[in-house]
């Protein structure tokens, strides 16, 4: 504060006590508008063709679609497997804990390019090895090869959340069920598993978030998705910044009205944990 | 009438090289209150816990009623007699336990419904019932997290009550409380002592125990090293061990 | 332990299943490779694959107009999508578009994914290990472009040498000005030397480099002659020096690891595309995509 110059200051508490009637959340929209105008000063200035802009715009946001079916999918695929995983992980098994293990280890351990590569080229070379009419399994079409590939990966990811979801629900909790003479399947589905889904789904809510920008990658294998039709279009017409811009503010907007919801979500999955005088955040 | 509800033969535990329990013996008769007491981790809690089998005994014989347990593995036979132990014996948890995603009336429910089938809507009626007799009725739809540290233990009571237990088994039940919150805890404890139930109560509350136990029985290292009526225990301590922790807590 | 057994039982199962699949498969396989089938005029390998499917499916990377790119309806068009049109046309099958990316289509080994790349790929010996090419259907002049405002760079003789040039990565440019390229049946000759190479991921993110300033971050880009001047008729602030510095070779390109033998698709294609050399197909096509004929060597 000390390197704040003496008249900056003072100016900066002219304004504060002038606007202290302003409500906060009103300044902080006035700050994003300044900023998005000089963006776009900025953008104008530098030969930014909105006509161009506007005329791809529905073939590029045509693509917003197949995003959400690729994220949606994917998260419904992730969640299951994840399930699954953090059982597994938890068992006392070897056998099934050390497969679960080593699924999570080496899908966390290499890059998710890789692995929709993987699935997308190497994976249909082990149709030679399956029965003739299983074959079109392992050539799958770009899309749900896509969705396999996030799904597994986003899959290994979540089974450590979920088993982080069930391992925090104290040890108190099962002994409290066991005196109770429930049984261990009993305990599991009435008093382990409802606690952890609570705690599990806002984090499985940021996944899809991060799904949804991650889903840009299957790009990579021709899947005609929001970043896909940008791209092409940017490159074929040498206008990437303009393209990609409108890409940006879908993905922008489509991450924001899912956060708000994820938001809404962890309030209401937060009932039962928190005071309702408490604020929470 | 004095039958015995509890026998508990020539029990040990080992935690590793933790020596907890050393060839316990402890019979407690039917409407009978037992407090255990003694310093922190001379094994009272641990032997609490070995009756309802929440901690697997290294050796000896539990029996509950007509159910003998002895150790061994965990063959289903075996299982189903613990479970059913555990059907007889209500425990009370230092830390509570409730459960935080149910409200007061369906946690006292849970188990009614889970483990014996019971309907929903007369499960309800009960749970009104003993929420009643624990000063609670009026909290039944709210969640445990509204609740104070008092009400929250006087639930806990309430739900194992619910599963109608021969025994009530209570482990340091108002040590996490704050000292205003004690009186409501050991009043509902008090009540069901006069109405007959058989309890064995981990407690340092030497006032409740003099009050309510019929016996009392003082461990060190995992040993019970002397027992006998609050008169005489609390008056006359024939152990110099028994006699030095009273004065430190008196 | 149940669940142990079932696993056990399960995964033999499958096994037997496998084994009786491959096993079923094995004389028909031997009796499509076979030497006597071969002779036969009846269509064998990929080629009897894609007319028995009635299906061409061809890889395209809709990022270089005039070869390829995207409509608004999301549409395809170009001259690689003219070309292999045509061609699904002659060999009297239907046309399926794939578009994974570019390294995806060059590295080979598409594992039955598409069957074709119409893709003015240019033919070098470490893709002729990896595809199997026809012979070319044009030749792409490949020329460098500089910044506008640059006086200095008059010619690619001697102009360019030591100057920062982008490419894109992986393509024959960088080959080209690392003097490592080679196009079997063709001879380079090589005239910019000591050239510090920069890799794009694109030609369009080159230019859009040098679009930045002359020497600001490149002094010129390498590209193919008419992705140059797309780029000016767009607009960019750039102009092409001298003369094309060499001419590739551009042909289609079949996996050399497809499922099914992928020669008599290659022979195949090769004669049709022969065939429209000849007959002026390609010279019509060029000059509508290119207004010039790019199919004959210069």
């Amino acid at each position: 504060m000390a390197s704040v110059p003496i008249t900056v200051r003072r100016a900066r508490d002219a304004l504060e006590a002038r606007t202290a009637r302003v409500p906060y959340r009103v300044k902080l929209a006035l700050v994003w508008v300044v900023i998005f105008v000089v963006l776009a000063v900025l953008f104008l200035s530098y030969g930014f063709d909105t006509d161009f802009m506007l005329e791809w715009a529905p073939f590029i946001l045509g693509g917003t679609g197949i995003t959400l079916l690729v994220s949606v999918c994917s998260i419904v695929l992730a969640t299951v497997l994840a399930l699954i995983g953090a059982l597994a992980r938890l068992s006392k098994n070897p056998v099934i804990n050390g497969v679960a293990s080593l699924y999570v280890s080496a899908i966390r351990g290499t890059p998710l390019i890789l692995q929709i590569t993987f699935v997308f080229l190497a994976f249909p070379q082990f149709a030679r090895f399956a029965p003739t009419y299983m074959e079109g399994a392992f050539l799958l079409p770009a899309i749900p090869a896509g969705i396999l590939a996030l799904g597994v990966n986003y899959g290994a990811y979540m089974t450590e959340i979920f088993r982080a979801g069930v391992q925090s629900v104290g040890h108190g909790q099962i002994e409290a069920a066991h005196a109770l003479a429930m049984s261990p399947t009993q305990t599991t589905r009435r008093i382990i598993l409802p606690q952890a889904v609570r705690l599990v789904i806002p984090p499985t809510g940021n996944e899809f978030i991060a799904m949804l920008k991650d889903s840009a990658l299957v790009s990579f294998i021709g899947v005609s998705e929001l970043f896909f039709r940008a791209s092409k279009v940017g490159q074929q017409n040498f206008r990437a910044m303009e393209t990609l811009i409108v890409a940006a503010a879908m993905y922008w907007l489509v991450t924001s009205v899912f956060s708000y919801f994820q938001a809404k979500l962890e309030r209401k999955m937060a009932r039962g944990y928190v005071r309702e005088t408490s604020h929470g955040h | 009438m004095a039958t015995d509800v509890i026998t508990i033969q020539q029990l040990d535990k080992h935690f590793g090289d933790l020596h907890v329990l050393k060839e316990v013996s402890l019979m407690v008769q039917s409407g009978e209150v037992v407090v255990l007491f003694g310093r922190s981790g001379s094994g009272k809690s641990t032997l609490l816990r070995c009756i309802n089998f929440l901690e697997e005994p290294s050796s000896g014989v539990i029996q509950v009623g007509d159910l003998r347990v002895e150790v061994g593995p965990a063959l289903r036979a075996r299982r189903e007699k613990i479970r059913q132990i555990r059907e007889r014996c209500g425990m009370v948890f230092q830390e509570f336990n409730l459960f935080p995603h149910l409200t007061v009336l369906e946690n006292v429910i849970e188990a009614p419904c889970t483990v014996k089938g019971e309907a929903r809507e007369k499960a309800s009626k009960r749970a009104m019932v003993l929420l009643e007799r624990v000063g609670l009725a009026e909290k039944a739809k709210e969640y445990p997290i509204r609740l104070s540290g008092g009400q929250k233990q006087r639930v806990a009571i309430a739900r194992a009550l619910a599963m109608e237990p021969d025994i009530m088994l209570f482990d340091e039940p108002t040590s996490a409380l704050d000292p205003e919150l004690i009186g409501e805890v050991l009043a509902a404890m008090r009540d069901l002592a006069r109405d007959g139930m058989t309890m064995i109560v981990v407690t340092h509350e030497m006032g409740f125990a003099r009050e309510v136990a019929n016996r009392m029985v003082f461990m060190h290292e995992g040993q019970l090293v002397e027992e006998g009526p609050p008169s005489q225990i609390i008056g006359s301590p024939a152990d110099e061990r028994t006699r030095r922790f009273l004065e430190a807590v008196l | 332990m149940k669940r142990l057994r079932l696993l056990a039982v399960l995964s033999f199962v499958l096994l037997l299943i496998a084994a009786c699949g491959t096993a079923g498969d094995e004389p028909e396989e031997s009796e499509g490779n076979g030497d006597a089938a071969a002779e036969s005029d009846e269509p064998t390998g990929l080629l009897a694959a894609v007319q028995d499917a009635g299906v061409l499916r061809v890889s395209t990377d809709p990022a270089y107009p005039p070869q390829s790119s995207i409509t608004k309806s999301g549409e395809y068009e170009g001259f690689d999508i003219d070309v292999a049109t045509e061609i699904a046309k002659r060999l009297g099958v239907e046309i399926q578009w794939e578009t994974p990316s570019w390294d995806v289509i060059t590295a080979g080994n598409w594992a039955g994914r598409w069957d074709v790349s119409v893709g003015s790929m240019t033919v070098t010996p470490e893709r002729a290990e990896v595809l199997e090419f026809t012979p070319a259907y044009y030749f792409t002049p490949a020329a460098v472009a500089v910044h506008e405002d640059n006086t200095d760079i008059t010619d690619t003789e001697s102009g360019l040498d030591g100057k920062t040039i982008g490419v894109c990565g992986g393509c024959t440019y960088e080959s080209y000005l690392e003097q490592t390229l080679e196009i079997p049946g063709y001879e380079i000759d090589v005239v910019i030397d000591d050239a510090s190479v920069k890799a794009y991921d694109t030609d369009s993110s080159a230019i859009a480099a040098l679009e930045l300033g002359d020497g600001t971050r490149l002094d010129a880009v390498m590209s193919a002659l008419p992705t140059l001047e797309g780029a000016i008729d767009k607009g960019k602030p750039i102009k092409i020096v001298g003369e094309p510095v060499f001419y590739e070779p551009l042909a289609v390109a079949i996996d050399k690891n497809a499922p099914e033998d992928p020669v008599p698709l290659a022979e195949e294609i090769g004669r049709i595309i022969e065939e429209m050399h000849a007959d002026g197909t390609l010279s019509e096509l060029s000059m509508k995509w290119y207004d010039t004929d790019l199919t004959k060597e210069t």
